[in-house]
């Protein structure tokens, strides 16, 4: 195989792809380099929304266009989670397992579950869906992971050469703390 | 090139190894290319002979493998894939590896640079066919001293050409705790026979006394010392096969071809990273505990629990290749958990040369594409010469697949799904000491669930049990006899997968594996430890992917006066996994003293019928749980991996399995389960910026159990976590944890 075409592709993201597939495009000698492609037209047809796919985050959400001047987060059901380069988890909804009666309803046997006097389960749903988006098992305290923070001007430019006509050196920049800087004014 | 000049030992200067050292890494600095090599002449001139060269050293490694630990090996060595053989330049770097170890490559050059910074050429002298031997975790790159290098020089005219070297991982370290990775140590005294880089045999032949050492200073001398010849074994062959190569492609060639290999693999491996990542930054994390307070009373400095602290960000650099920064990890401390940093990499490189070096020739190319930052005074880069490395392997095995998960977001946001999949690797070992009724005393270890653990989730399909190791290729975890004759006492009750045992998620991770080992004729005693990576008191990564639930951490479950001869007598059942015994227990099926552990447990003194049991190796999930689909669920109660119970609260799956193992699926209940399902989503979740600033709260007023806030204190020591941290919760500059 040399390179993945768009039925495949479907079927990859959609789960219904057959081992010996699966085991052809791993044995494949190099990665075919216009997968990206396929791989977003497959995902674009997949949404309900017009909004241009820059890129996958997570299996329900998307780096998408938006307008001219905007690059958001937005999740396959049409919520939107705002600037991609602050951690979408703060516009989450969140819901902190803590109690050991509550720990123990996500793993099996129960000795397996974690301690609940040292962690806490968080798990992040989207408002739009209630789709379980992230699972975080931490200390009180932790600040929310970040999980991926996308060069997108430099991978369109460099990697696929097609550069993104709104490049800017401030696409990449982590814009967290600006969130969080907010939400402190509002206490 | 300057001047030749005579050293006093009579070899050229630009022939020493403090000259290759020095050079390499100038030309390497100044272009980027190994050794400046820009052009691959060879390759380009006469492509079939140079392929034809590299084979000859490819299959010189792969035979001593297959052939040495056959002369002699313990049965970690032999059955299993826990050993390396290698063949690298005078400098240390991987020319060619055989299967098994493959990371273990970034500890040579760590051996060889400090035999080198240290005059060893002047004394004791690098002679041909010398054996060399290390496993101090500082100066020789060693995770830690339970893998025992052994090193012999190629040495032609006076000038080392290359090094053979091997690595495996012995089954007895010595320490005050017995076993290969003692858990409870306070520095590095504690941490067994320890080793810096030392000629311990020359000819290609041992010293007598280094035998007598291995006899006297470990538990389990005899199976030490086959392990010792089973390393020197392979490299005296490897020996023998780059004289004779050298002598078919004379020592020109071979210098020259050498180069170009390494900097062709560099170029791909590169290659590959610029082909499958998706540039930027990923972050991850995970947790160790240390539960050490009342344990170490001698020593009241190490008497207290730590929650140890693994951050990570991988970011592409300019040039494609991977920075790997761990800032925010914990400053080292009182116990064995440490690590520097040769040995870091060797974790970290599990990841990425089975990730990245793949079609291409595994050379010590990897580590130029790989920037590692450890920061120094951190668990990875002590500030001190004396910190504990007993077992760096069990935390550091959670930091390479941290890194490794941020490679397979990066694959699945490019498209490359078939690859990415949740990356984890709950590796569990026990371990301990023992006399024999006859007065004999021994030290042991179990490798069984080292040698394989489940495959994590993909985006589109479940994980498959005891199907991969990230520490080497050739998953195994040995045959329960080769334990049974090696640890008397022990015999396997029950060894299979633990149901439900898993993260679970829209695809779930594969099964974990359990073991019940039954203690039978214990003789005068017994005790016994766990040596695995994290325990089940946190998972064994803190992200899960996508939405499902990272693996668990691993479960142990002691039993000790049991009425097992009672149910043997009367013929009933026993159970056969460690989620069945503490379910035994509760039900009265089993008496005695039944403990299940989220952390180390102490040295257990086991004695007649008692019981140890562990479950590990479990995978994470991937995906929403509740987007499971239901047909999956209904199999999994079928073959008895999801118990009824759970499936419903975890997937909402209502079905019921008879005697004859027919499930019968209620849909109506399923549908509202589900929907139930989702509305305590909604009912029990608050806005994450709601929860933020509640959270907030508890930070300031530091109202979180102590151990947790000095877990933040040994990670803001450190800069840029310390921003991070403050930022991400908008703390005054001068706000103190």
């Amino acid at each position: 195989m040399e390179q993945v075409n768009k039925g495949l592709m479907k079927k990859l993201v959609d789960g219904k792809i057959s081992d010996d597939d699966v085991m052809e495009m791993r044995r494949m000698v190099k990665k075919d380099h216009k997968r990206f492609w396929t791989y977003l037209e497959v995902l674009q047809e997949g949404v309900s929304w017009d909004e241009k796919i820059l890129m996958r985050l997570n299996d329900h959400l998307y780096i998408v266009a938006k307008g001219d001047s905007e690059r958001v987060v937005k999740c396959d059901c049409g919520y939107e989670y705002g600037d991609y380069r602050a951690n979408w988890k703060l516009n989450t909804d969140l819901r902190v397992r803590e109690t050991q009666e509550q720990m123990d309803e996500v793993y099996f046997p129960a000795i397996a579950a974690p301690e609940a006097s040292w962690m806490e389960v968080r798990e992040y749903f989207c408002p739009g869906c209630t789709a379980q988006l992230a699972v975080e098992i931490v200390p009180s305290g932790y600040p929310m992971i970040f999980e991926a923070l996308p060069d997108l001007d430099r991978f369109y430019r460099e990697y696929m050469s097609q550069p993104l006509n709104d490049e800017s050196t401030e696409w990449f920049q982590n814009r967290t703390a600006e969130e969080t800087a907010k939400l402190k004014v509002n206490i | 090139m300057g001047a030749i000049i005579k050293e006093e030992a009579g070899v050229l200067v630009e022939k020493t190894m403090k000259f290759k050292l020095k050079k390499r890494d100038e030309l390497y600095g100044e272009t980027g290319h190994y050794w400046g090599i820009k052009e691959l002449t060879l390759k380009e001139q006469d492509p079939i002979k140079y392929e034809r060269f590299f084979s000859r050293l490819q299959s010189s490694v792969f035979a001593a493998r297959e052939k040495a630990r056959f002369v002699a090996a313990s049965p970690g060595g032999r059955e299993m894939g826990e050993s390396l053989w290698a063949l690298t330049t005078a400098e240390g770097d991987a020319l060619a590896i055989s299967l098994g170890f493959i990371s273990h490559a970034a500890a040579f050059p760590i051996s060889i640079k400090h035999m080198v910074d240290n005059d060893f050429e002047e004394n004791p002298g690098i002679n041909d066919g010398d054996v060399f031997g290390a496993d101090d975790p500082m100066t020789s790159g060693a995770p830690h001293p339970g893998d025992t290098y052994t090193l012999v020089p190629i040495v032609i005219e006076g000038e080392v050409l290359a090094w053979a070297c091997s690595v495996n991982h012995i089954m007895e370290a010595g320490a005050p705790q017995a076993g290969s990775w003692p858990v409870f140590t306070v520095d590095t005294f504690m941490d067994g026979f320890v080793f810096p880089p030392m000629k311990t045999g020359e000819n290609l032949r041992q010293a007598k006394w280094w035998e007598n050492l291995w006899m006297r200073r470990t538990r389990a001398g005899a199976m030490n010392v086959l392990d010792d010849k089973m390393r020197l074994a392979g490299c005296s062959m490897i020996h023998s096969s780059l004289h004779e190569i050298i002598k078919e492609f004379g020592v020109e060639y071979y210098r020259q071809a050498c180069k170009e290999i390494i900097e062709e693999s560099r170029r791909m491996i590169l290659d590959n990273m610029r082909s499958t990542m998706v540039p930027g930054q990923y972050e991850g994390s995970c947790f160790r505990i240390s539960m050490l307070k009342g344990q170490q009373k001698i020593w009241p400095h190490a008497d207290k629990d730590e929650l140890i602290h693994v951050h990570g960000v991988l970011s592409v650099n300019e040039k494609g290749s991977l920075v790997w920064d761990t800032e925010g990890s914990s400053r080292w401390g009182y116990h064995g958990f440490n690590g520097y940093p040769g040995g870091a990499d060797v974790a970290l490189h599990l990841q990425m040369t089975t990730t990245f070096a793949h079609n291409v020739k595994a050379t010590g190319g990897v580590k130029m594409n790989v920037e590692s930052i450890y920061h120094k005074g951190s668990i990875y880069n002590p500030d001190t010469e004396f910190a504990s490395c007993a077992n760096l392997w069990a935390q550091s095995m959670q930091m390479e697949c941290v890194a490794g998960n941020a490679v397979h977001l990066s694959f699945f946001m490019r498209g490359y799904l078939e690859e990415a999949f949740a990356v984890d690797d709950v590796w569990e070992g026990i371990q301990g000491s023992g006399v024999l009724a006859d007065g004999t005393p021994y030290g042991f270890t179990n490798f069984e669930w080292v040698g394989g653990t489940a495959m994590g989730a993909y985006s589109f399909k479940d994980g498959m049990p005891t199907a991969w190791c990230s520490h080497t290729q050739l998953c195994n975890i040995g045959n329960s006899e080769e334990f049974e004759y090696l640890i008397p006492p022990l015999h396997h009750l029950g060894r299979k997968l633990e149901p439900g045992y898993c993260g679970h998620g829209k695809y779930r991770g594969g099964i974990g594996q359990t073991a019940i080992h039954w203690m039978k004729e214990t003789g005068q005693r017994l005790g016994v430890t766990r040596a695995g990576v994290t325990t089940s008191l946190n998972s064994y990564v803190s992200l899960g992917m996508n939405g499902g639930y990272p693996a668990p951490g691993v479960v142990t479950v002691t039993a000790k006066n049991t009425n097992l001869d009672e149910i043997f007598a009367a013929g009933g059942d026993t159970p056969t996994t460690a989620g069945e015994l503490l379910e035994y227990a509760k039900e009265g099926k089993i008496t005695g003293d039944v403990k299940g552990w989220k952390y180390d447990p102490p040295e257990q003194s086991m004695g007649e019928n008692d019981l140890w049991a562990n479950a590990a190796g479990g995978s994470g999930g991937w995906g929403d749980p509740l987007e499971r689909d239901i047909d999956a669920v209904v199999e999994d109660i079928r073959i008895g991996q999801i118990p009824e119970e759970f499936a419903k609260v975890m997937y909402g799956v209502v079905a019921t399995k008879d005697e004859n193992d027919l499930v019968t699926l209620n849909e109506t209940e399923t549908k509202a389960e589900r929907e139930n399902l989702y509305a305590r989503r909604r009912s029990e979740s608050m806005p994450a910026k709601q929860w933020w600033a509640e959270e907030r709260k508890k930070i300031i007023e530091k109202n979180m159990r102590n151990e947790i806030l000095e877990m933040y204190r040994k990670s803001v020591c450190f800069d840029g976590y310390d921003k991070h941290f403050k930022e991400f919760w908008q703390l005054d500059e001068d706000f103190e944890i």
